[in-house]
């Protein structure tokens, strides 16, 4: 087990530095210069020897190796190094502020999304071809199919503009501002939003697991002993499809960081995903590198994780 | 993205049908933005304005200026001298008045006495002395607007005199549009620090203040110029501008710095609540040419493409009409702007008698070309920019109806401006200012060793003109020598100008003051503390 580890976390090392090289190198290869984007278009007449002064100012004049082992040689003492065009301020107070806000988005989403969908998974499996099975299938196939932006900017037109024109404010939430996040109201739409697709994907996976189950030796043997058929269900049957369902949470937690640019964009959240885009777009070398390197961590540990809890839920694996 | 367009329509049907019914019942008062004061039901002192911004506020000092939402935020916290306002007027702000030395070559500037930074200290002269030579240096992206200052005398307590190397024509009204910093304190923070945490003279502090998401202006009731109207001004970072839109009609907003989308805009032109007012843009949408092209080089070939492209007819399919077709490189709203350079006129007869005079000829497959050399380049448009792409298909159409073959590819902004600098790109269409309202000179786009010059574009009288219009201060000296510009631009058509736009600025009727009529949009925004909740 301890062996098992200590390969695991030494493999998942080595894909973090590669990571961190492979994305210095192709920030470097994607052509532009980011001093010209704090210049702004053709208002200001600036000098090829001004440019180049504001580039030595960033050290973006040094070698590129020495820019690496100085940017990862701070990363590794736990400094992110500072923001080029928020120049002043540190990355990683960037990164800390915008964490919370996209981890809390994503983690009230997925609890609405494993709330309601696994119970419909279920009941859609046991029932098949019922009443219950075809709502959540056309339920789960709009959900992935309706594009976050177009649901997000909907939701934003009806409920922040149209509701309260007809009704006044919403009995116990009140009002539903359009964007942001000043109110705990703010939290409603982008959330929906996100637990739409969750929802979508989680009910489909779950009721294939218990649908795959269903007729298996296993379920009818104890069904055949005379186990209560609610006790065939849960104990039998839904605890072994949790299988693939944990499979795939652990799947969106690892994405759960970069997988919200597009609500936190429409909605105007701050959180990593806009951070990401937005320095991308700029060329805040600094800031990508440092989220890059984050993301890649975040990912070898969930994987890792979700390889243990594994072992947990399932007594076939055994880890060695 | 037809995502995008759609949420668009849908919104824009809706706000057809209900807007009048609703904003007659419910007046200004179904919401205020969230977070804002109760201070707006007593009318006019108080409250709070939200404005709305499309990308986060990066930083707060001299430095950042160059972007407009950034501006609207720090001349609200931080003074320059003098401003150039919504009418293009050179106005006194921390300057009383000033005086332009015989010879061009000095600036004396009398300071208002007794004014205040919100840390209590006192504005004189050497806080001017400190901010022009502290930001001139090379490394600060203000340096260029301080071109040919020697250095800055302090005369007296509210007396400063900056001192020239060479005239500079431009300088009262961009150096001295950089806002100045209180000495004492900038020494103790340096650059980087004052750009996080600046204070200024101007009529807010800066309160509350979180890049991405909103920065808050506080009153600071000691200002010069006296109290500002109301108690606090938010910024809020909007990016989606269909949203931006949906503010405005729910009265989340009051304003949006960045505009919305033209279609949503027109919708409110008719709309008693709001405001709209229309402002031209000093940059005309080009197609910038690499002239060394070998098959671009010959300026013929360059006109023929002008006379080729249906230019009224991109700005009315593509803009919704809003804009004027362009001559030259000023904008028709421009001081300096020359009538009687004449227009291209849409005419493929003619530019294909131009090409065939050039000794081009049309070879089988329709596109021309001469000793071997196809009159074929490549266009490489911003990645993603849905405005300017269809611009340059419809474009691409024109040219290919004369013979000429316009590719078109995609990269990202940075790499274009670089590539076309360089001289690696061929060309590109995108916007950018060769010369303004604040200044004709278009020197770092068309002369020769400008920083800007996409074109590669290398003409030895451009480059004397430059100079000279550079080197006179009085306007009236200055007009034939920009009249010349104009000509020798329309002449040697280094880039295809397309069309100057107009921008539609929205206002909502409850922040009340608005300058009903502005030849510029972006001052508007540094007089926040003019403004009340109505």
């Amino acid at each position: 087990m301890s062996s098992y580890l200590t390969f695991r976390i030494l493999k998942g090392l080595f894909v973090v530095v590669l990571i961190s090289v492979l994305t210095f190198i192709i920030m470097r290869l994607m052509p532009g210069d980011p001093v010209y984007m704090l210049l702004g278009e053709g208002q200001i007449p600036i000098t090829d020897a001004q440019i180049e002064a504001i580039r030595a100012k960033w050290g973006l004049d040094r070698p590129l190796p020495e820019q690496y082992f100085l940017w990862a040689g701070n990363l590794l003492r736990g400094d992110f190094g500072e923001s080029l065009i928020r120049a002043g301020v540190p990355v990683r107070k960037m990164i800390f502020e915008a964490i919370p806000i996209t981890a809390l988005l994503n983690f009230y989403a997925l609890a609405v999304a494993i709330v309601v969908a696994i119970p419909f998974g279920i009941a859609a499996a046991v029932r098949r071809n019922s009443w219950i099975d075809y709502a959540s299938n056309v339920v789960s196939s709009l959900g992935i199919a309706t594009p976050n932006f177009w649901l997000a900017l909907m939701l934003i037109v009806l409920f922040a503009l149209y509701v309260p024109r007809w009704f006044g404010d919403l009995p116990l939430i009140g009002r539903i501002p359009p964007f942001g996040l000043r109110s705990w109201q703010g939290w409603i739409l982008p959330v929906i939003v996100i637990a739409t697709e969750e929802m979508a994907v989680l009910m489909r996976i779950t009721r294939g697991a218990v649908l795959e189950l269903l007729p298996q030796d296993f379920v009818r043997t104890a069904r055949s002993k005379g186990l209560a058929e609610r006790r065939v269900l849960y104990r039998h049957v839904v605890s072994n499809a949790m299988l693939p369902v944990v499979t795939v949470i652990g799947f969106r937690i690892a994405f759960i960081l970069s997988g919200t640019i597009i609500v936190e964009n429409v909605f105007a959240l701050p959180g990593i995903g806009r951070l990401f885009v937005d320095s991308v777009l700029r060329l805040d070398y600094q800031v990508v590198q440092s989220l890059v390197v984050v993301f890649a961590v975040l990912v070898v540990v969930i994987n890792l994780l979700t390889d243990l809890v594994y072992a947990l839920v399932d007594p076939r694996i055994r880890i060695s | 993205m037809s995502d995008n367009k759609l949420a668009r329509l849908m919104a824009r049907r809706f706000s057809r049908r209900q807007f009048l019914r609703y904003s007659a019942a419910t007046g200004v008062g179904v919401y205020l933005g969230a977070g804002t004061m109760s201070a707006w039901a007593q009318g006019v002192q108080g409250g709070t304005l939200t404005w709305l911004g499309h990308q986060e506020v990066a930083g707060l000092g001299p430095n950042d200026i160059g972007a407009d939402v950034q501006a609207a935020v720090i001349f609200n916290i931080l003074n320059p001298l003098v401003h150039v306002d919504h009418m293009a007027q050179t106005v006194p702000v921390l300057a009383r008045s000033w005086q332009l030395g015989e010879d061009n070559l000095s600036y004396t500037f009398q300071l208002h006495e007794g004014v205040r930074f919100h840390d209590g200290s006192e504005l004189t002269a050497e806080d001017v002395k400190y901010t022009f030579e502290t930001y001139s240096q090379p490394g600060n992206t203000m340096a260029g607007r301080f071109n040919g200052m020697r250095d800055v005398t302090v005369v007296d307590r509210y007396t400063a005199r900056v001192n020239m190397d060479t005239v500079n024509a431009e300088f009262l009204r961009r150096a001295c549009e950089v806002p100045i910093v209180p000495k004492a304190y900038h020494e103790s923070v340096g650059v980087d620090g004052f750009r996080t945490a600046p204070i200024g003279t101007g009529a807010f502090r800066i309160g509350e203040w979180i890049p991405a998401q909103s920065t808050e202006l506080i009153a600071f009731p000691d200002h010069f110029r006296g109290a500002p109207q109301v108690d606090r001004i938010v910024l809020e970072v909007v990016p989606e501008p269909s949203v931006r839109y949906i503010a405005l009609l729910t009265g989340d907003a009051d304003a949006s710095v960045w505009p919305i989308a033209v279609e949503d805009a027109l919708e409110l032109e008719n709309d008693p609540d709001f405001l709209v007012v229309r402002t031209n843009w000093n940059s005309p949408r080009f197609i910038p040419l690499n002239n060394e092209l070998p098959q671009l080089s010959d300026r013929r070939v360059r006109q023929a493409m002008m006379f080729a492209l249906d230019r009224q007819r991109i700005l009315d399919d593509l803009e919704s009409g809003i804009g004027v077709v362009a001559t030259s490189h000023l904008a028709p709203h421009n001081p300096f702007y020359n009538a009687n350079v004449p227009l291209y006129p849409f005419d493929p007869e003619r530019a294909r008698s131009v090409l065939d005079g050039a000794g081009w000829v049309e070879g089988s497959d329709g596109i021309r070309s001469k000793d071997g050399l196809r009159l074929s380049f490549t266009c490489t448009t911003i990645s993603g920019d849905q405005t300017r792409r269809p611009m340059a298909e419809l474009s691409q159409l024109f040219l290919r109806a004369v013979g000429v073959e316009m590719q078109l590819a995609e990269a990202p902004v940075a790499s274009i401006l670089e590539g076309l600098r360089a001289g690696t790109l061929e060309a590109s269409l995108f916007n950018w200012t060769m010369g303004s309202i604040v200044d004709p000179s278009p020197t770092s786009v068309l002369k020769s060793n400008g920083g800007d010059n996409f074109m590669r574009y290398n003409s030895a009288e451009m480059d004397a003109l430059i100079d000279q219009g550079l080197s006179l201060v009085d306007p009236a000296a200055r007009q034939p020598i920009y009249d010349r510009t104009q000509e020798l631009f329309a002449e040697d058509m280094p880039a295809l100008v397309l069309h100057y736009r107009q921008d539609l600025g929205v206002y909502s009727r409850r922040m009340v003051g608005v300058p009903e009529e502005q030849m510029m949009s972006t001052p508007v925004w540094f007089d926040g503390y003019k403004y009340s909740r109505g």
